[in-house]
């Protein structure tokens, strides 16, 4: 137990050498999460409409007003524009007269089908709004039975999702710089010289490496609260489920070092894979929310099983299979490590 | 002779290369693998997984039922897959969240209609995140507009229409593949550049361009020049392959992209430069390179910026990715010459004239002190 606590305190040292590449690796994702929340998607969508003249109009206008959540934000937030018929940046709603029949005719400009979407969606029910309130009793009324007391701002579910990312990011690009860095200064042939065995070497390595992307994680964790105002339940919890995560990360990062022996390759393997992973893994929603191809795709990644096991602890209850899912992180994590554990032995240990 | 000499430092250059195949795809490999992780999320099928329950005793709750299947989103596909699941199975299923809903059509619908006695039908949708039950809610609508005219109800007093500038809309996800070229440009040129910084780091030969009696221009233009190169080369690979993808591509309009991605590059190929020497490379690889990301995320990577430039934040606008992502759209997605071309242009220039003026004097009294 000496020898390894002597092993972590010289890994823990390393800090020093690499101070700034540290501070990236830790403030990053926190970084980027604050900046991300200036531009996530925002419910509501300023809507351009022609100043009304006639009541018709006037009314479409209230009925755009009323368009949104009862427990949550507006939808529409209506712009009334002159417009004189030329060109247009995102979108207009003139009301027309087409063969007799007073028409809402939204114009739009060079935008893809996700913003026409948005758009479209939004007119009709305003619209529908005008029809219903014609038919009277006779229209459907959709009693509306959400989940949730309220609804979630995207940036909780955004921010937790990206607690993964934060514990990924961390452990393998640290665990890949230091591992390749050790190539590059020649430092490596104290390993295949030392009397200590591969499992202390790299179990204090590993601890070193869950430490950092663990406090990645928790700078990312208290940035979601102060922006968000949702505060985890259960911190221990939080770190139990990116534990294994960040095993993975870390010998993720340490295979590109071992393999790579350079730490701009490195780096470049633990980058893509964190980014690619996490988009892939339930990073914008949960997976069964998007395609099948995605959905299945995502159940392979253990950023998906980490976001559902976090769930509980933003929403209060459990979603999918929290026992499988934990059964997976552990299964991938105990792998990447023995795989970890053969490819230093073929790199390091074979060459004496 | 100085021609000589330029030749010489560029085949030096290019020398560095071959040893570092992986590094030198450096721009192409990071933005392929995001655009192959972007296709499932984005440009799959979006449709809401429901299971609607139909008790109705009449007519109605089917028609309703057809009708899910019947209105098409922009993206060509209904928005709702609706799966015939059991009422037990499906509850089940939504509270796993493997269903986003269920709607419930009660057994009295049918005779509400005929009586004119409100008929009601329950939604229930998930809210854990509130773009998604926008999504719920404003769906439903278009589902009851088609269902209201399916069933002959009176019409509207208010018809709703809409025109699109050109005959085929433009789908997300090449929206979405154009941000990704321009970030696979840009990481293209920075990260050769530092590429090129870190061998003559190793290879120590920053010494001997230290003590050189020429200018340093010598040195860092042939850098530059290769920076840019690999830079256009590797977006312009990526730009094939979105094009095999999505069909998507300039024509020629190329000329036009490549000037925008080299005036991006321009920016940022200086300071990737100077900051790789400041910060021993690795450090200052990984904050710029990380920058570059959140810019292509928060810098109109994943939307039109020009459709909502009051949502770009202030520090994207710091930075020339965001005036260029969409004037390359207009080149590669529809065609046409962006309607801002000349003030694009100057922006741009006027970024990547500053980068260079900053940042290549501060790098060569840099690698003066090295030498």
């Amino acid at each position: 137990m000496k020898r390894f606590f002597m092993l972590l305190s010289s890994e823990v040292k390393l800090f020093r050498t690499a101070v700034p590449i540290h501070l990236v690796a830790i403030l990053q994702p926190s970084a980027m999460y604050l900046l991300m929340t200036l531009i996530l998607v925002n419910p509501t969508f300023d809507m351009n409409m022609e100043k009304p003249e006639t009541s018709l109009e006037a009314e479409l206008l209230e009925e755009l007003m009323k368009v949104g959540s009862p427990i949550g934000l507006p939808y529409i937030r209506p712009v009334t524009v002159d417009w004189d018929g030329g060109a247009v940046v995102r979108q207009v709603v003139r009301v027309e007269d087409r063969s007799g029949i007073p028409t809402a005719v939204q114009y739009f400009g060079l935008i893809d089908s996700n913003l026409v979407k948005n758009y479209r969606n939004r007119l009709t029910a305003a619209a529908l709004g005008l029809w219903n309130n014609q038919l009277g009793s006779r229209a459907v009324h959709i009693q509306q039975r959400p989940w949730l007391p309220r609804d979630v701002s995207y940036n909780v579910y955004f921010g937790m999702a990206m607690l993964t990312m934060a514990t990924f990011l961390a452990a393998s690009i640290l665990g890949g710089f230091l591992t390749a860095q050790e190539y590059e200064s020649r430092t490596i042939v104290e390993y295949r010289l030392s009397p200590a065995s591969v499992g202390l070497i790299l179990g204090a390595r590993m601890v070193r490496l869950v430490l950092s992307s663990l406090l990645s994680a928790g700078v990312l964790l208290a940035s979601i609260g102060i922006i968000a105002h949702v505060w985890s339940g259960g911190i221990l919890r939080v770190a139990l489920v990116l534990l294994p995560l960040s095993i993975i990360a870390g010998c993720l990062g340490m295979m590109a070092g071992l393999l790579l022996c350079r730490t701009i390759p490195a780096f470049l393997v633990g980058l893509v894979v964190t980014f690619v992973g996490w988009i892939l893994g339930s990073s914008f929603g949960l997976a069964a929310g998007f395609g099948r191809t995605y959905e299945c795709i995502s159940r392979c990644m253990p950023f998906t099983h980490a976001v559902e096991l976090l769930f509980p602890r933003y929403y209060g209850t459990t979603i999918g299979l929290p026992g499988v899912s934990a059964l997976v992180l552990v299964c991938m994590s105990l792998g990447m490590l023995g795989i970890t554990v053969l490819v230093y032995r073929f790199r390091i240990l074979r060459q004496e | 002779m100085k021609m000589k000499r330029f030749w010489i430092l560029l085949k030096t250059e290019l020398l560095a290369w071959r040893h570092d195949p992986i590094t030198a795809m450096g721009g192409l490999i990071p933005a392929l693998f995001i655009l192959l992780a972007f296709a499932p999320l984005f440009g799959g099928r979006l449709s809401f997984k429901i299971a609607v329950i139909n008790h109705d005793a009449g007519s109605y709750g089917a028609v309703l039922l057809r009708t899910f299947d019947q209105v098409l989103s922009p993206f060509g596909t209904p928005y709702y897959d609706v799966y015939a699941f059991e009422e037990e199975k499906a509850w089940e299923r939504y509270h796993a969240h493997y269903l986003d809903g269920i709607w419930i059509i009660p057994e009295d619908f049918s005779a509400g209609i005929e009586a004119g006695k409100s008929p009601t039908i329950d939604m229930y949708f998930s809210n854990y995140n509130d773009d998604r039950a926008k999504n719920h809610r404003i769906y439903s609508t278009e589902i009851m507009w088609s269902f209201y005219e399916t069933i002959g109800y009176p019409f509207p007093p208010l018809e709703v229409a809409e025109v699109y500038p050109l005959p085929v809309m433009i789908e997300w996800f090449p929206v979405i593949a154009v941000g990704v070229v321009l970030l696979s440009f840009m990481l293209g040129g920075m990260i050769n550049m530092f590429m090129l910084t870190h061998k003559e780091h190793v290879s120590r030969i920053t010494i001997e361009f230290g003590m050189a009696p020429r200018s340093l221009a010598w040195v860092l233009l042939p850098k530059l020049i290769l920076a840019l190169l690999m830079g256009l080369v590797t977006g312009t690979v990526l730009l094939g392959i979105v094009y095999l993808w999505t069909g998507s591509w300039p024509g020629h309009f190329i000329g036009g992209v490549l000037l925008l991605a080299g005036l991006v590059i321009l920016f940022w190929a200086p300071p990737s430069l100077l900051i790789g020497m400041h910060a021993r490379f690795f450090a200052g690889m990984i904050a710029t390179i990380l920058t570059g990301l959140t810019l292509f995320f928060t810098g109109g990577g994943l939307g039109l910026v020009r459709a909502n430039w009051e949502s770009v934040p202030l520090f994207s606008r710091l930075f020339p990715n965001v005036y260029a992502v969409d004037p390359m759209r207009d080149f590669i997605l529809f065609s046409v010459m962006p309607p801002d071309w000349r003030r694009v242009l100057l922006i741009l220039s006027g970024f990547a004239a500053l980068s260079l003026l900053v940042c290549f004097p501060l790098a060569g009294r840099r690698l003066r002190r090295i030498g």
